[in-house]
């Protein structure tokens, strides 16, 4: 009796029936919507989020690079393409170069690559430096060498010279223009030779002892490289990934990535809203179905288990749905957006489907389950008196939904401090628009009496339905938060985002500029055109003590601290930090601190040495040791492409302490390049660094994103409309009844149709209002401590959400209720 | 009726014993607390034997419809003692009652309280798959068919007329073959022709099928077709 199999078989007829009879469409729809947004959103996502990872692929010439001092093991390799990734193997080493038939002498980076080199990206190639470039076929031919501009400049090439490299000899084939995978601390570059594997053995460099970087690039799925990442390496070596690479690409990864968050996050919210509303409609009109099941001996347990089953088919059904809808959606939203992301799309993944019917169960648990659940508290005697049980309401629904929102923050667990500020708006976006509909609802009595019929009808909803009221403005305030975050901050936060890199970021970067060079090179540029050229000094120096102790390499645990340490750092001297630099923790100095041994370390020193300001260290400049103190730590924005460095002291205190270099960096634009040729003439021993492709890498990284997001966010935008429509259909049997009954009390259809309009309209405005001031919080709180980038209040930003939401509101509202209107009274009221 | 205390017998399908249902209502201060007590039943009693067919007419507010509800285990009364087949309703919980009802007790109702998302034959079925019955949808076709609406089977309530609602209903009610039947003003809501085909299929399933029933009504002549007619008055029962 009241049996589990009776219960399904109730819940699957009642649901089967319930779309005929529209009871459950909504609801049905609302989950849909919520699952398609999901699905598509986090498959194209995902699928974008690739591509883009193929993008900065090129940045380290690789999906993942294994770097090491000794030779792989054969083995070693076949278990990596045994993982089904492609290995291309690099052998790297300083060696002197020189022409075969003159004096001079370079010490140069050789690169020896065998065939498929690079994995990622395009090596281009010209005949001289800074000449037109065209992509390179394959690598260089045996006897070949590829150079690059500096190596050309240091040896005063020419096109088919002749290299000597070790024991062999090389001809000069072409001028490197630009190649993958170079990057890292560009002032460590040394003008670079690329020759083929097989003429390795002949230059006869490689012996005992010899200072050599053995290098597998790798190309291939992520899963792949997740499992090449957990392999044993052999000792030394290690494993990098484009997430590793280089800080500026890493940053705007970052970025891109938090911008995606926001986007799914604020759909889920979308849909916990419209759920958590329709829900609360239906419950009040199961109370009816309940009594009767009670009354026709049916067991409290038994309408229980009925309703759960129900819920769950319910989210299952609508959920796949919705899933099947979404990944129909996305592929749509691949085909456009593919070309506009220069790339092809990778395959979806297919884990959103089941992240999505896992959503539409969580959404319905946290906020269906509980409203749907008050209804079985009615006793059944309600068949015979309407207002019996209409009170019946529990607290547990405001713990499951605050635990269903847990959940939703475990969902996002890649960003919970997004996810927290996302969830905190929205929560206080929905507190305040409850305590102001409240309010509302209480205003409005009075001014009932003193507005026409129709304005009287439409605000006599609202203040009638006080409950459903405030839940409906509450409801369509979040909605409308998320549309404005998506719309007018996205606008915002995306401009802000892309004018960090401004059309005239430094792409040239100058090194090895002597002290006494400083003034004749600023005179040069000054005669050029470039007055007040910054420069930067530069000092070489080894950590020898941390807080008095000594410490070498062996002395950290982490493979990344050690390499860094076993490098020699750059120290610069500067009386004031770029707006590029973040102040963490103690305080700027001022030039009254001249002179003192002070160091400002970036966050990258303070995390790998776990510094904080008060400890010391010594370092070895140029074999003298001055112990610093720790004065401030602060966060720089690599992708600003202006110089900095982990390490800096004030004005005074590295000066005279030799071995001083400078730096610089200029904007270039594309036509002056004959510049560069006169300074490398005036200036020899000065190296210049062309960024440029650096800098198109972080901008096509930027570009790719913003597009991808444009298509994600107009998806949302979409989804986020139905589910207002959705929010307001909820209501719409209701209303059925009453218009009905209006007209058959005489009131004409224009009458009905302002009432139902004023009440939107009024709702809206409402809405709209609170939700831009908290789009405007939430847009700062978000600009500033979760994406770094400056932004400032948007008083337009309320004007628009009130009108918006007031428009909107009508508008959709106007649009569902427009069938009620047509409806003849009879047929609903009989019905 | 009124007074009487002896013990239920087996033949009784209905006892009830000094029934009082006092509700508060808020309404002018008349006592101290603002709130006035208002007594709908007063010490009412009331035996009903097998097979029986009781008519419980009254004014409107009476309090025909909550008696109903008191004898039907709906509602618990503010003191006194029901016992219905047997089992005393005031000693079981909610689910306690609902478990009794299931497979004895039937309604019949004014507003039909069809479920607008099944059709007639689920409607009728319900009731007999509560009770447990593996041949609900064999009774279920069969009543139906008993009540002429064998070829509406697949019907929603919406697709169905007034007194086509009300003969479903009434073939819900008997599908679950109960001991008891308690109708509700069955013809309030129907024009007199068709109300009055709907109290002569009533009476034939009851006749038929041997069912005690409880009908209220303030219609005197549907009334006089029950063996005993029960007038409500001042909370009490007076034949």
């Amino acid at each position: 009796m009241n049996s589990w199999g009776a219960a399904l078989r109730h819940a699957f007829r009642r649901l089967r029936r319930g779309w005929r009879s529209g009871e459950l469409l909504v609801l049905g729809l609302a989950l849909a919507v919520a699952s398609a947004a999901m699905v598509s959103v986090g498959m194209f996502s995902g699928r974008v989020q690739q591509a883009i990872g193929r993008g900065s692929g090129e940045a380290l010439g690789a999906d993942a690079i294994i770097k090491g001092r000794d030779p792989y093991p054969a083995d070693f390799a076949d278990g990596l393409r045994k993982l089904g990734l492609k290995t291309v193997a690099l052998t790297e080493f300083a060696s002197v170069v020189a022409p075969a038939d003159g004096d001079q002498t370079q010490l140069a980076t050789v690169k020896a690559v065998e065939a498929g080199y690079p994995v990622r990206g395009e090596l281009s190639l010209s005949r001289e430096p800074y000449a037109p470039a065209a992509p390179a076929r394959g690598i260089p031919a045996p006897g070949e060498a590829w150079v690059d501009g500096r190596l050309w400049s240091a040896l005063n090439l020419h096109a088919d010279a002749r290299l000597q490299v070790g024991s062999t000899i090389l001809r000069v084939a072409a001028v490197i223009a630009n190649e993958p995978g170079r990057g890292g601390a560009f002032a460590e570059f040394a003008p670079e030779l690329l020759m083929n594997a097989h003429d390795l053995a002949a230059t006869q460099l490689l012996g005992p002892g010899s200072r050599v970087e053995y290098t597998l690039q790798l190309g291939g799925a992520p899963a792949a490289l997740a499992d090449a990442r957990q392999l044993k390496l052999p000792p030394g070596a290690r494993f990098r990934g484009i997430e590793d690479s280089r800080p500026e690409i890493k940053n705007s990864l970052q970025r891109a990535g938090r911008f995606l968050g926001i986007t799914v996050l604020a759909t889920i919210l979308l849909s916990a809203a419209a759920v958590a509303l329709t829900a609360r409609l239906y419950s009040e009109r199961l109370r009816d179905e309940v009594a009767l099941l009670k009354c026709l001996g049916a067991q409290r347990g038994f309408v229980i288990r009925a309703l759960a089953l129900q819920l769950v088919l319910l989210g299952l059904f609508a959920g796949g749905a919705g899933a099947l809808v979404g990944a129909l959606g996305q592929e749509v939203l691949g085909l456009f957006a593919a070309p506009l992301l220069n790339t092809a799309l990778p395959a979806p993944g297919w884990l959103p489907l089941l992240e999505a019917l896992g959503l539409c169960l969580l959404l319905l648990a946290g906020f269906a389950l509980p409203p749907v659940l008050e209804a079985v508290a009615v006793p059944p005697v309600r068949v015979f008196q309407r207002a019996a049980g209409n009170e019946t309401r529990s607290r547990f629904g405001l713990v499951a939904a605050l635990l269903a929102v847990g959940a939703l923050v475990g969902f996002q667990s890649g960003e919970p401090r997004l996810a927290a500020y996302v969830i905190l708006g929205a929560g206080s976006t929905a507190a305040v628009l409850a305590l102001l509909a409240w309010g509302l609802v209480h205003l409005l009595t009075p001014l009932r009496r003193r507005s026409g019929v129709a304005w009287r009808f439409g605000l006599g909803n609202i203040a009638r339905r006080r409950g459903t009221a405030v839940a409906q403005a509450v409801a369509l305030g979040v909605a409308l938060l998320a549309l404005l975050l998506l719309t007018v901050v996205r606008a915002d936060l995306l401009s802000s985002w892309r004018n960090r890199l401004p059309p005239d970021a430094p792409n040239q970067f100058l090194i090895n500029i002597q002290p006494e060079q400083v003034k004749p090179l600023q005179a040069f540029f000054a005669a050029h055109g470039y007055a007040g050229l910054d420069v930067w000094p530069m000092v070489r120096a080894r950590l020898v003590e941390l807080n008095g102790k000594p410490v070498t390499a062996e002395s950290f645990e982490d493979p990344e601290t050690r390499r860094w340490i076993n490098r020699e750092f750059n120290l610069s001297w500067t009386d004031h930090f770029g707006d590029d630099n973040q102040l963490l923790s103690g305080q700027w100095w001022t030039a009254a601190d001249a002179g003192k041994p002070w160091l400002s370390v970036e966050e990258y020193g303070v995390e790998k040495l776990k510094l904080k300001p008060g400890d010391s260290m010594t370092l070895d400049i140029a074999g003298t040791r001055t112990t610093f103190t720790v004065h401030n730590t602060r966060k720089v924005r690599w992708d600003s492409f202006r110089p900095n460095f982990f390490l800096a002291t004030p004005p005074g205190v590295l000066e005279n302490s030799g071995a001083v270099q400078w730096i610089t960096s200029f904007y270039l634009p594309a036509g002056q390049r004959g510049l560069l040729r006169e300074l490398v003439r005036q200036f020899p021993n000065v190296t210049a660094l062309d960024l440029d492709a650096a800098l198109a890498q972080v901008r096509g990284i930027v570009d790719r994103m913003v597009g991808a997001l444009e298509f994600i966010f107009a998806f949302t935008l979409g989804a986020g409309l139905v589910v207002m429509l959705a929010v307001i259909e909820a209501s719409r049997a209701q209303r059925a009844r009453e218009t009905a009954l209006l007209r058959t009390l005489g009131a004409s259809s224009k009458v009905i149709l302002q009432g139902l309009l004023a009440e939107y309209a009024v709702l809206g405005l409402l809405a709209g209002s609170v939700a831009a001031i908290a789009a405007q919080v939430m847009a700062w709180v978000l600009a500033v401590k979760v994406f770094d980038i400056p932004y400032g209040p948007r008083p337009l930003l309320w004007l628009a959400g009130a009108v918006a939401g007031c428009g909107i509101v009508t508008l959709v509202g106007w649009l569902s209720l427009r069938g009620v209107l047509k409806t003849p009274p009879r047929q609903v009221l009989v019905g | 009726m009124d007074g009487a205390t002896a013990d239920a017998t087996a033949a009784e399908v209905i006892f009830a014993d000094r029934l009082v249902k006092q509700i508060n209502t808020s309404g002018p201060a008349d006592s101290a607390n603002g709130s006035t007590v208002l007594a709908i039943l007063d010490g009412l009693s009331l035996r009903v034997t097998a097979g029986e067919s009781v008519a419980i007419v009254g004014a409107s507010g009476s309090g025909k419809t909550t008696l109903l509800s008191l004898l039907a285990g709906l509602d618990l009364p503010s003191s006194g003692e029901i016992r219905l087949a047997g089992e005393s309703l005031t000693a079981l919980d909610e689910d306690g009652r609902a478990r009794l009802r299931a497979g004895r007790v039937g309604f019949v109702f004014q507003s039909f309280q069809l479920l607008a998302g099944l059709t007639a034959l689920e409607n009728v079925m319900l009731p007999a798959e509560l009770a447990g019955h593996a041949d609900a949808e064999m009774r279920a076709r069969a009543t139906l068919d008993q009540v002429g609406l064998g070829q509406r089977l697949g019907h929603y309530p919406h697709q169905l007329s007034g007194g086509e609602q009300q003969r479903v209903a009434i073939a819900r009610a008997f599908a679950g073959e109960p001991r008891i039947l308690f109708a509700d003003e069955p013809t309030g809501n129907l024009d007199l022709a068709t109300g009055n085909r709907i109290v002569e299929l009533l009476f034939e399933l009851n006749r038929s099928r041997g069912t005690t029933l409880i009908l209220v009504t303030h219609d005197n002549a549907l009334a006089q077709r029950c063996q005993r007619v029960l007038t409500l008055k001042g909370g009490r029962l007076h034949e």
